[in-house]
């Protein structure tokens, strides 16, 4: 029932904007396409760090590393565990706020953006207490090179989501999108979930492995 | 209580949540078609992995 619910609601949707202008109808296919292979290079981006990083990891006599005779303690499960589920739960309101907009209901889009954008930056605090707590430097050796290199450049992501996501927000609030109109809104959120997965990599190889 | 023990008490209980609710969100967008929308779903299944990832971190399954 909801299921078919939605469906009628995309599909409304798609009949609308299909209607209202045929260009956009048209291009918006293009861009998301761009937007795909953007975040697909993306990926390779992440992928060749993290293969140097199970490279460094897999030729190392014992892990983590001995530095000046002591080897480095593995990081802190308990507190990452607990900031991935900030990010995680991100995504959901992120995907909410999407569903809403489509639904055109937007003071409930208006919160769940606002929810994604606080917890976004409750992130980005819990990944600065963890590099001011962690017990190694970038120079110090492999693995705290490898960890704050990548998390650092997913951190950067997030920080350029955040900001991305409060464009939105002012966008969407200035009638910049509309009910059928809201390619920006659905690139946001695929970003935002794109940003959500490089974590679970990352949260896997660094915190779990 | 230790203040690890709270972090993984809110991580167990925020991964559930927020699992579940991402479990939902896919189920919702399956039948749906369209580039974003399998991208999304993608995107969604791999985010569910994450949170059983946290929720093995938590039990002390996983990790340290």
């Amino acid at each position: 029932m909801a299921v078919s619910a939605l469906n009628a609601t995309h599909e409304a949707v798609d009949a609308r904007y299909n209607d209202v202008d045929p260009v956009y109808a048209q291009t918006r296919d293009i861009r998301l396409t761009g937007f795909v292979l953007a975040l697909g290079a993306d990926c390779v981006l992440f992928s060749s760090f993290i293969f140097a990083y199970l490279y460094l990891r897999t030729s190392a006599p014992a892990w983590p590393p001995f530095v000046d005779g002591h080897q480095l303690p593995r990081l802190d499960t308990s507190f990452a565990a607990l900031n991935s589920i900030v990010l995680f739960g991100s995504g959901v309101t992120m995907h909410y706020a999407l569903e809403n907009w489509k639904h055109l209901k937007k003071a409930a889009f208006n919160g769940w953006l606002i929810a994604t954008i606080v917890l976004g930056a409750l992130f980005l605090l819990g990944q600065a207490h963890e590099y001011l707590s962690a017990a190694m430097t970038w120079q110090g050796s492999s693995f705290g090179a490898s960890f704050f290199t990548l998390t650092g450049m997913h951190g950067f992501h997030v920080f350029i989501g955040v900001i991305y996501l409060i464009t939105l927000f002012i966008q969407a609030n200035r009638g910049v999108y509309t009910g059928s109109k809201y390619f920006g809104l659905t690139a946001g959120t695929l970003y935002w979930h794109f940003v959500d997965v490089i974590w679970v990599f990352l949260f896997f190889l660094f915190y779990l492995w | 209580m230790t203040a690890a023990l709270v972090e993984r008490t809110l991580a167990l209980l925020g991964a559930v949540l927020v699992g579940g609710t991402a479990a939902v969100q896919l189920k919702n967008e399956l039948p749906v078609h369209g580039l974003d929308a399998h991208v999304a779903k993608v995107l969604l299944g791999l985010m569910i992995l994450g949170c059983v990832l946290a929720i093995l971190a938590a039990l002390h399954v996983l990790g340290g």
